[in-house]
């Protein structure tokens, strides 16, 4: 049941990649995410070498998106004029990644730099999403009222210049955040091989103060367009990208997430955040790890080696 | 790419069947493979070749074998971890030559018996006779568009960075040392295995069958063995590597393709 994959050149189980790509979709379903944040360091986990899966995964990604800003097309759930301004920073933002990425790997630093933004950025905002979820449920419980929240955005949201006009968002808004924030996501998308969906949706709902019914589509649309754009360029720069590694995932993956999707309905929305944030924790939490604990071996093969 | 192999041993033909038993006055070893060529396919999970030889002994004094397989070169680029801060952060990668992608030593001893270090050393048998080394000089160097890449500044580590490669690349059965890997299945006749692991990289490989007496190399015979990518493994490869832009937008397409017809299928559900 092995199978050799062409670019990574190891040999691997393949129902175990069709499972994994299948509950890694089922979770994205479930939780409305891309799921890019734990398939990769699964797969490193099972011995794909890390820059191939990182670089394969994100096709995984865009077929996920893809499937989901369908479904939120159809229910006037994607505003485009947003998603367009953010994917146009977020291009720009994974051609930066992916040169970054590539000269890291060079000076041997792009374990670091992946385990520094895994533990960094999603134990942040796994926190933050425990944090507040628990906070959330427990009111709940206590039968409390959820105290008013502060509707305002930051003022310096209108302080900038190109304002432009958002009718789905609700925004008039200058186009610079948005941009600024898509290239954000497309850098962390070329390094950490994820869509960035676990930072867009919360800047989006609390910075950008998006209308909470149009964000999850629009941030989707928005990673489609940058995972495809940093497929590409993985695979035209650094020939990393497996499209048999990918394609088994993917496989697995679609369905996954067709059945996560259905089941999101029966859970509510904060507990379903809870979970999110714990596993987000987790994972940033055990990525991180390995920069504290000694390694058994001191030495390592950087990889990259010159042809 | 193939690092500089011993003095050219005496040329070594198969012994002639017909050959009369006057002229069996020299000591020697012939040697062939089962498989000289091996295909990576989609089932490829690493592959077992028998080399199989003959020594003709006309003597009574007892020989050796050492069966040596050398891959292609392949130079590594090595980090060491170091705690900084209480973070463990990589150094600076060294880049390591003449580091063969495959190497092992099968013999009927250990190679320590067989024959002096001299010896071992001159013909570059066995691990520690490996010349890996990250050249002599301490100098940077811009390599690969990146400035002060360390080419050797190791001073007293060197040698535990020199081990280090062979560690490593043990770990992950690239380089194999066995003792009793050469077995005599009758008198004159013996047999070893080759375990090729999954990873084991493709080009060509150098065989060794090196005959000792007394410590001595009295005679060798050379093999080739040629690991190659075959099939769909290959033109994937080919394909990716020869036109990576095209590639990457076919793989794009394939995956917002299974996107669309997934939700498409489960909605007509």
């Amino acid at each position: 049941m092995d199978i050799y994959l062409p670019i990574a050149e190891v040999s691997v189980n393949w129902p175990l990649l069709v499972l994994l790509g299948a509950t890694v979709g089922f979770v994205s379903g479930l939780f409305g995410i891309g799921g890019g944040f734990l398939m990769a360091p699964i797969l490193i986990f099972l011995g794909i070498p890390p820059a191939v899966a990182v670089a394969s995964q994100a096709s995984h990604v865009v077929a996920s998106s893809t499937s989901g800003v369908i479904s939120y097309t159809s229910q006037k759930a994607v505003d485009y004029r947003i998603g367009g301004v953010m994917a146009l920073g977020g291009v720009l933002g994974a051609l930066l990644g992916v040169e970054l990425f590539r000269y890291l790997r060079l000076l041997g630093q792009a374990d670091l730099a992946v385990a520094l933004s895994y533990l960094l950025f999603l134990g942040a905002i796994g926190t933050l999403m425990l944090y507040e979820s628990l906070g959330q449920i427990l009111r709940r419980i206590r039968g409390e009222v959820t105290p008013h929240k502060d509707r305002r955005r930051p003022l310096w949201l209108y302080g900038l210049p190109l304002r432009m006009r958002f009718p789905r968002s609700g925004l008039y808004i200058s186009a610079i955040p948005p941009f600024a924030l898509g290239s954000f996501a497309g850098v962390l998308s070329a390094i950490m091989g994820v869509g960035g969906g676990f930072i867009l949706v919360p800047a989006m709902l609390y910075v950008l103060r998006m209308k909470a019914s149009v964000v999850v589509g629009t941030s989707l649309f928005q990673i489609i367009i940058v995972t495809a754009m940093t497929t590409i360029l993985q695979a035209g720069r650094n020939q990393t990208v497996d499209i048999v590694l990918s394609t088994i995932l993917l496989l697995g993956g679609v369905v996954g997430a067709q059945y996560g999707a259905r089941w999101s309905g029966r859970f509510r929305a904060e507990e379903l955040r809870a979970v999110l944030g714990l596993i987000v924790l987790l994972v940033g939490i055990q990525m991180g790890l390995e920069l504290f604990v000694r390694p058994s071996d001191l030495f390592g093969f950087a990889p990259g080696v010159a042809e | 790419m193939i690092q500089a192999l011993p003095p050219p041993p005496p040329a070594v033909e198969a012994p002639a069947p017909e050959r009369s038993a006057a002229t069996q006055g020299e000591l020697r070893v012939a040697a062939a493979l089962t498989d000289a060529r091996v295909s990576v396919d989609s089932s490829f999970s690493g592959a077992s070749i028998v080399l199989y030889g003959a020594v003709f002994n006309p003597g009574d004094e007892p020989t050796d074998v050492v069966v040596v397989v050398r891959g292609p070169d392949a130079p590594v680029r090595l980090v060491k971890k170091t705690r900084n801060m209480g973070v463990w952060l990589n150094s600076r990668p060294v880049v390591f030559e003449g580091a063969p992608g495959f190497y092992m030593t099968a013999s009927t001893r250990p190679l320590g018996d067989i024959a002096d270090f001299g010896d071992l050393r001159r013909l570059g048998v066995g691990l520690d006779h490996l010349r890996i080394n990250a050249p002599e000089e301490s100098r940077t160097v811009t390599r690969y568009g990146v400035r002060d890449v360390v080419i050797s500044r190791l001073g007293e580590d060197y040698l535990d960075w020199r081990r280090a490669v062979i560690r490593l690349r043990e770990g992950a059965a690239l380089y194999n040392t066995d003792p009793e890997g050469v077995r005599f299945v009758d008198r004159g006749l013996f047999r070893a295995e080759i375990e090729l692991p999954a990873v084991a990289p493709t080009g060509q490989y150098f065989a060794e069958v090196w005959l000792f007496q007394d410590g001595d190399p009295v005679s060798v015979s050379n093999l080739t063995l040629t690991v190659e990518k075959v099939g769909i493994e290959r033109d994937i490869f080919e394909f990716a590597h020869n036109r990576p832009w095209t590639y990457g937008i076919l793989c794009v397409l394939l995956a917002a393709f299974t996107g669309w017809g997934a939700s498409r299928i489960f909605r007509r559900e």
